[in-house]
């Protein structure tokens, strides 16, 4: 009997939590997509879209680590010179199409014919790419990365139908509108402005999977709007909530509110080039009379957390440095130290581009005034903000302080470090190939590291460089760390299985609806 | 009447090749590269360059208008952002808006006359009263605003409406009335200030002298020379609503051209944002055209000139 009632509780607490079929969930984004081709996507919000549709060799887990997709396992050869991939089988594209090692060369081989906009995630990286046998597959480097499998999980890496190629591939428009891929959803129909909608995949290789009938990505530019949406009921998911409006949320019992780090850090960039901040101790005093735990908590209400590198802490190879905690008798001593007081500064920021940023420079420029730094804070429209910060003309080279974030595309340490901090990538630099170090930070122990960093396939080696690193550019300064973002997410309570990643993706494969 | 209709037709060439140079100007002088924003963050200098080659953002200034007014005519351009053929970006949002813009100029129209000729006749009555506070209520009261109160009773709180989105008609009744109600205060006051007048002419006075019923007077004798004015606002009204409802479409997540252009001129999409306001630009014109043929209706004296 006893037995009977234990089977009983059990089959019931499996029926009333076991996921349940169909539906339809209604995702609001904030502007259009850009494109679905894989190859040419810029944006986070094509990428949401494009995740449900495509999948690579690889893919990030919700902690980042990666995962086998299309490629059930591999084999790292040669000194991390060639990857051999083994490949699942039985899968298909939506079109019918088989998924097979051919395709996956003629991918690669379009990527780079047709020079898509992404193609500088493999050009200079790749050498070669074999087809061994119909499931196995031979990629050659031109020289070890200890990021590979990172750029594999990129958008760039997702396949597209061979038979789409052939018949779209010679336009890229044609391409983006005419997604095919291998995923758990088939693209179904893009309204220009309004709209994107999926279906299921009937015949996913992921056993029982999606639960969802349908997907429709519907555009709301204005936030409050996405908000008013997701409470009316209109809509069953949306992110990036103005913080202010977080209070009332959490009070609507009809919804869930879900909050993940990124990888993306927000910081103020120093230009080390000019006087005064071409002193360590100005750029520390500055990190130490910055209150960034206050930031946080009132400015941000908890959608951000303090960070002490230039890494997001959810991002691989984060080390914590421990940073420059508030103390604004140190910062006050170093600037007496450095013979500046009374210093004036100008600090310019975009405003609307991330979550309260204006609001955070201003917040700055008080805490900076009680150390006797005066700062005129400028904001900028976003398309002539990039165009000055990332100018390789020296007459725009004027800036002394900046407001940026960063987020890594390939989640990994190396795409923030080598950017941003080797000094072939400074603006006067006349070889860089990823020019975004506008502070004009230079130290050749630091280059060293990044160079290791960037070859390094041993594990434990990598994270030594990869802490040494990051303890000498904290040390350096060239920034005012200030902190890594987290996303939230608005769902309806019904919303179940929603996976949110750090790299700001928003995964519905395992979601469903709970009637 | 057909020789006067051809001829403004004809003067559109000459109006749409200056906006197309001051667009294309402006787009210029403003700093900002669409490959650098396009690209976005971490691309490398050889993916900024690929795309700044494709669209030909190297060629001097003047090579560049040309070509963009070669592949206007030819119909051969296409978005730097999306890389789809402009019209199938542009064609589809402008048919959302123009017919966001026409359901809402239809209302306040209804809405503006309505008061204002009412409020004319019945001069410093309380209805005179309430539209002239509804009036400048609606003149002063920021779209946006009104359009999120609205969205938080109708669809939040009542749930009558939806919140936002393209569908049936429903989703047209929000969005139409946050935009009609300015231009419903501005026509109200039109309304009413030009029927005064007319009321206080002296053959108004002798109709009735002549002792015909006040109704008549006003429909047959009022109204129709009041008319011309409020024509001409209604008719500048519906191009600023065609070209100004950029707000509204954003608090309602209408999908129409005011935000595409917007959002393009913030990725320095040059090509959309030209051809956006070229097509603005025509519209208007040919608004303006109908607003003169409409005069000729209404007053027999403008068909003969």
């Amino acid at each position: 009997m006893r037995r009977f009632v234990v089977l009983l509780v059990a089959l019931l607490s499996v029926a009333i939590f076991a996921a349940k079929y169909g539906g339809t969930v209604r995702f609001l984004i904030g502007v259009d997509v850009t494109t679905l081709l894989p190859g040419n996507i810029p944006d986070s919000i094509s990428t949401i879209v494009g995740m449900h549709i495509f999948e690579g060799l690889v893919d990030y887990d919700e902690n980042l680590k990666i995962i086998p997709a299309l490629a059930e396992r591999w084999e790292i050869l040669d000194n991390g010179t060639a990857y051999v991939f083994h490949l699942r089988k039985n899968v298909k594209f939506h079109d019918g199409a088989d998924f097979n090692a051919q395709a996956v060369k003629k991918n690669f081989d379009y990527l780079f014919s047709a020079n898509l906009r992404n193609v500088g995630v493999y050009k200079g990286i790749i050498k070669e790419v074999q087809v061994v046998d119909d499931y196995t597959v031979k990629i050659v480097l031109f020289q070890p990365n200890s990021a590979f499998l990172y750029r594999l999980a990129q958008s760039s890496g997702w396949f597209v139908s061979p038979q789409a190629i052939e018949k779209f591939g010679h336009d890229p428009a044609l391409m983006s509108k005419n997604p095919v891929g291998t995923g758990p959803f088939i693209f179904k129909e893009w309204k220009a402005g309004e709209s994107v909608e999926l279906v299921k995949n009937p015949n996913y290789w992921r056993q029982g999977l999606p639960y969802l009938d349908r997907i429709i990505f519907r555009v709301v530019a204005e936030d409050v709007s996405r908000v008013n949406q997701v409470r009316a009921g209109d809509a069953d998911l949306m992110y990036n909530p103005p913080p202010a409006l977080l209070a009332v949320l959490e009070q609507d019992k009809a919804l869930q509110i879900k909050v993940v780090p990124t990888v993306r850090t927000i910081f103020i960039g120093l230009n080390t080039s000019r006087p005064p901040l071409n002193d360590v101790r100005v750029r520390q005093a500055l990190n130490y009379a910055v209150d960034k735990e206050r930031l946080c908590k009132v400015l941000m209400r908890g959608l951000a957390k303090p960070s002490d590198s230039p890494l997001s802490s959810m991002t691989f190879g984060y080390f914590s440095t421990g940073g420059y905690p508030y103390d604004p008798n140190k910062a006050k001593q170093l600037l007496k130290e450095a013979g500046y007081e009374n210093l004036k500064l100008e600090l310019i920021t975009p405003k609307g581009r991330y979550l309260n940023d204006y609001e955070t420079a201003v917040a700055i420029q008080g805490m900076l005034k009680e150390v006797g730094v005066t700062v005129d804070v400028k904001p900028m429209e976003w398309g002539s903000y990039v165009s000055k910060l990332l100018s390789r003309k020296p007459e725009d080279w004027d800036y002394q302080m900046f407001l940026l974030g960063w987020a890594p595309g390939t989640a990994e340490g190396h795409q923030v470090l080598f950017p941003l901090f080797h000094s072939s990538n400074r603006m006067d630099s006349p070889n860089a190939t990823m020019p975004y170090n506008n502070y004009f930070y230079s130290n050749p122990k630091v280059d060293e590291l990044i160079q290791k960093i960037g070859l390094e396939i041993d594990e434990k080696k990598l994270l030594e460089y990869f802490k040494e690193a990051q303890k000498i550019v904290v040390q350096d300064a060239p920034w005012i760390f200030l902190y890594e973002m987290n996303i939230a997410a608005v769902m309806r309570k019904e919303l179940q299985g929603v996976k949110i990643h750090p790299t700001e993706r928003v995964n519905l494969a395992e979601a469903w609806i709970d009637r | 009447m057909l020789k006067f209709v051809v001829r403004r037709l004809l003067l559109l060439i000459p109006v749409v090749i200056g906006v197309s140079i001051v667009s294309f100007s402006i787009m210029h002088m403003i700093p900002g590269d669409p490959a650098r924003i396009i690209a976005g963050e971490g691309a490398t200098v050889e993916d900024i360059m690929s795309i700044r080659l494709k669209y030909g953002l190297d060629r001097p200034l003047i090579e560049q208008y040309f070509r963009f007014m070669k592949g206007v005519i030819t119909n051969d351009l296409r978005s730097i952002r999306t890389e789809r053929p402009i019209l199938t970006e542009l064609l589809p949002r402008f048919a959302n808006t123009a017919q966001l813009a026409l359901v809402s100029i239809i209302i306040s129209s209804v809405i503006g006359m309505t008061l204002g000729i009412v409020s004319a006749v019945k001069r410093n009555s309380w209805i005179d009263t309430f539209s002239m506070v509804f009036s400048l209520v609606g003149v002063s009261m920021p779209i946006f605003w009104l359009g999120i109160l609205l969205i938080i009773l109708f669809a939040v709180t009542l749930r009558w409406l939806p919140s936002g989105g393209k569908g049936g008609v429903e989703h047209l009744i929000l969005p139409a009335l946050t935009l009609g109600l300015a231009t419903s205060a501005i026509i109200a006051r039109m309304t009413r200030a030009s029927v005064l007048e007319v009321l206080n002419q002296d053959y108004v006075r002798t109709v009735a002298a002549f002792g015909l019923p006040k109704r008549k007077i006003i429909y047959k004798y009022v109204l129709r020379n009041a008319l011309i004015p409020v024509v001409t606002v209604i008719g500048l009204q519906f191009g600023y609503l065609l070209s100004g409802a950029v707000l509204t479409e954003s608090v309602f997540g209408w999908p129409g051209l005011g935000r595409f252009v917007v959002d393009s001129i913030f990725s320095r999409d040059y090509i959309a944002v030209q051809v956006g306001i070229m097509m603005i630009a025509t519209t208007f014109v040919l608004v303006n055209l109908l607003v003169d043929l409409v005069y000729a209706l209404i007053d027999p004296r403008l068909r003969r000139g």
